[in-house]
């Protein structure tokens, strides 16, 4: 018999069983999925965006199937920090995975607040920095796409997290994604997940208006894997090999496979998206693709995998 | 007492293709078969709930016989499952079947209409709210927006199996005869009410129709048909449920109805959705909090698809 794959990873400080997380806005708070899969089989789940305040998000419509992909502009709609103390805490003590809590917001004292307000809640084990969302006006985005405001807010949340690591997630729409990774990790990240959602549009020919009524959105899935690919291994390359700052990679993984991928370019962990809407639970049978993967090429221990791109 | 692990109510199964009826050009029938936990699950199905389901990987039809305006739709691949509603459930034994009318617009339903028995598709559900339906009503009126049908259809054996002394009516319309999405001919339908559509028939329920080109029935929108006859008949308000399923414009125009003549109202309603389940929140319907000028955002698949009329905010 083969021997078995150490499939743990220690990510930020963590230590995660498997490199398998579900990612924020993909598998909401955990409850909604108890009908479809024993998420404490997962590496690490992450929540949908938090902000201090609730959010009603856009009007309808709000996403749209492209080729092997989906646009969405969702707009941050969410129960806000409140609501989500009161009645989701409760449910995200139960699990028994590290639980991120991805956070938005319209200013840096926001996030702060936020983070500051749920630092010193045991049931979370992190936070995870959303300053790449393409579909709110203020926000979100702009502080992902300039290096200055990246290290600024890096830094506060850094500081409010406490004793809990920060993992920054990046925007692809940048000129070079390394820079703001820099950035983000000498303002103190502990660890960067990449990436975010392309901004892109569909039109509808016949009443020749954008699809979405945000009129942009976030296109993910399949369609965009390869670039996401490309960029986590530029990332690992430029920045976070050097520094041993883990990468979650994201963007586009169905399934194990593309899983493997995205650790061979250099990530520590990977995260599922878009393909929790259409399998939920997938990410379970991607743990154990990726077990067998490593059995079959006799890895003992998946660290060896990570950035293991040859030339 | 023994102590039996709960079944799930929603989960996803896989089910097994008993019949994939054409009823007529571009609309189809499909019967699925679930069996254990699934069939448990789908057996307490309701009218108005419905199911996501995985067509990514059914294959085409032969080229030669997809209308030209659907020949572009053979280049896309789809991704994200589809949600449908059912026009039929029945269990017998330790088997659920579930029917599901619909009709082949896109790279979806194009596929799902070379589904053909024995093959096995994933499902997701049963998702949603469905319609209820209060004990105090004697009367209870289904109006049937193009393909708004399948839900009525199955909410009309529900009425009158659960409650068999209200007294049901169906207004069906269609923009043509052509796409009013039901198996019988419409050819020779009359004007008047009658037990014109076989589908509502089966219950014993009468039926009008209308189409807004008068190739069948009525000549006009199917809510002024409705109203028309609304005005004649001696329906007492608080005894009357209305339930209806279509466009959202004609959904509107319902509730516009509804309320004026204070009779309540039932809506089906129709978003695009990626997961079904409350989780991508990606299908919106604007409700109002109560009776103040505040707005929140409910998800059709999870807090409906079925709403209250007078809560929802449509758009137009």
């Amino acid at each position: 018999m083969e021997e078995k794959t150490d499939t743990s990873v220690d990510f930020a400080g963590l230590k995660l069983a498997n490199p398998v997380f579900v990612v924020s806005g993909t598998s909401g708070y955990a409850d909604e999925l108890a009908d479809f899969t024993d998420l404490n089989r997962l590496g690490g789940f992450i929540t949908k965006s938090i902000t201090l305040k609730p959010r009603k998000g856009n009007p309808p419509e709000r996403i749209v199937e492209t080729d092997a992909g989906m646009l969405n502009a969702i707009g941050l709609a969410n129960i806000g920090l409140d609501k989500f103390i009161e009645e989701k805490l409760p449910i995200i003590e139960k699990l028994k995975v590290p639980v991120f809590v991805n956070v938005a917001g319209e200013t840096i004292s926001e996030y702060v607040t936020v983070v500051e307000r749920l630092a010193t809640e045991r049931a979370i084990a992190g936070f995870e920095l959303n300053i790449s969302c393409p579909n709110v006006t203020k926000g979100g985005i702009s502080f992902g796409t300039d290096p200055a405001q990246a290290a600024e807010i890096t830094s506060a949340v850094k500081k409010a997290a406490a004793q809990k690591p920060l993992m920054v997630k990046l925007s692809p729409a940048v000129t070079d994604i390394s820079v703001i990774a820099r950035a983000a990790v000498e303002a103190g990240a502990d660890a960067l997940s990449l990436i975010n959602t392309f901004t892109a549009m569909a039109i509808d020919i016949e009443t020749a208006k954008p699809v979405l009524a945000n009129k942009t959105g976030g296109l993910s899935g399949p369609a965009i894997k390869s670039i996401a690919v490309y960029l986590v291994n530029k990332v690992y390359n430029e920045v976070a090999k050097e520094r041993r700052i883990p990468i979650l990679g994201i963007g586009g993984i169905r399934t194990a496979s593309d899983a493997v991928e995205f650790i061979i370019a250099g990530a520590s962990a990977v995260g599922i998206g878009t393909a929790n809407f259409i399998e939920p639970g997938c990410a379970v049978k991607i743990i154990e693709g990726i077990k067998k993967y490593c059995a079959r090429k006799e890895i003992k221990n998946i660290k060896e995998l990570t950035g293991s791109l040859k030339a | 007492m023994t102590n039996e692990p709960s079944k799930p109510s929603k989960g996803a199964f896989d089910a097994v293709v008993l019949a994939n009826k054409q009823i007529k050009e571009r609309f189809y029938r499909l019967g699925l078969e679930f069996s254990g936990d699934g069939a448990a699950a789908f057996a307490k199905a309701r009218p108005g709930q419905f199911a996501e389901l995985d067509l990514s990987c059914i294959a085409l039809p032969p080229i030669e016989g997809i209308p030209e305006d659907l020949l572009d739709a053979t280049q896309r691949k789809i991704l994200l499952r589809r949600p449908f509603s059912f026009c039929d459930v029945t269990t017998e034994g330790d088997k659920t079947t579930v029917e599901i009318l619909y009709r082949v617009v896109g790279p979806a339903t194009l596929r799902m209409s070379t589904l053909s028995k024995g093959d096995s598709v994933s499902i997701i559900g049963p998702l949603g709210n469905g319609f209820s339906i209060p004990a105090d009503k004697k009367t209870a009126l289904l109006i049937v927006g193009g393909m708004g049908a399948g839900p009525l259809i199955h909410l009309a054996k529900a009425l009158t199996t659960n409650r068999p002394s209200t007294e049901v009516f169906a207004f069906a319309g269609a923009k043509t005869a052509e796409e009013l999405p039901f198996e019988k001919q419409l050819d020779k339908i009359s004007q008047g009410v009658g037990f014109s559509l076989a589908e509502f028939a089966e219950y014993g329920i009468k039926s009008f129709v209308a189409t807004d080109d008068g190739s069948a029935g009525f000549a006009g929108p199917v809510t002024k048909c409705f109203s028309d006859w609304l005005k004649q008949c001696r329906v007492a308000a608080g005894d009357t449920i209305i339930y209806a399923c279509g466009p959202e414009a004609m959904l509107a125009k319902v509730a516009e109805i509804a309320k004026k003549r204070k009779v309540d109202c039932q809506v089906s309603m129709e978003r695009m959705m990626a997961c079904g389940i409350g989780i991508c929140q990606s299908c919106p319907v604007e409700c109002k909090v109560n009776d103040s000028n505040e707005t929140i955002y409910k998800l059709c698949c999870k807090d409906g698809p079925v709403f209250d009329s007078k809560e929802v905010i449509f758009s137009s």
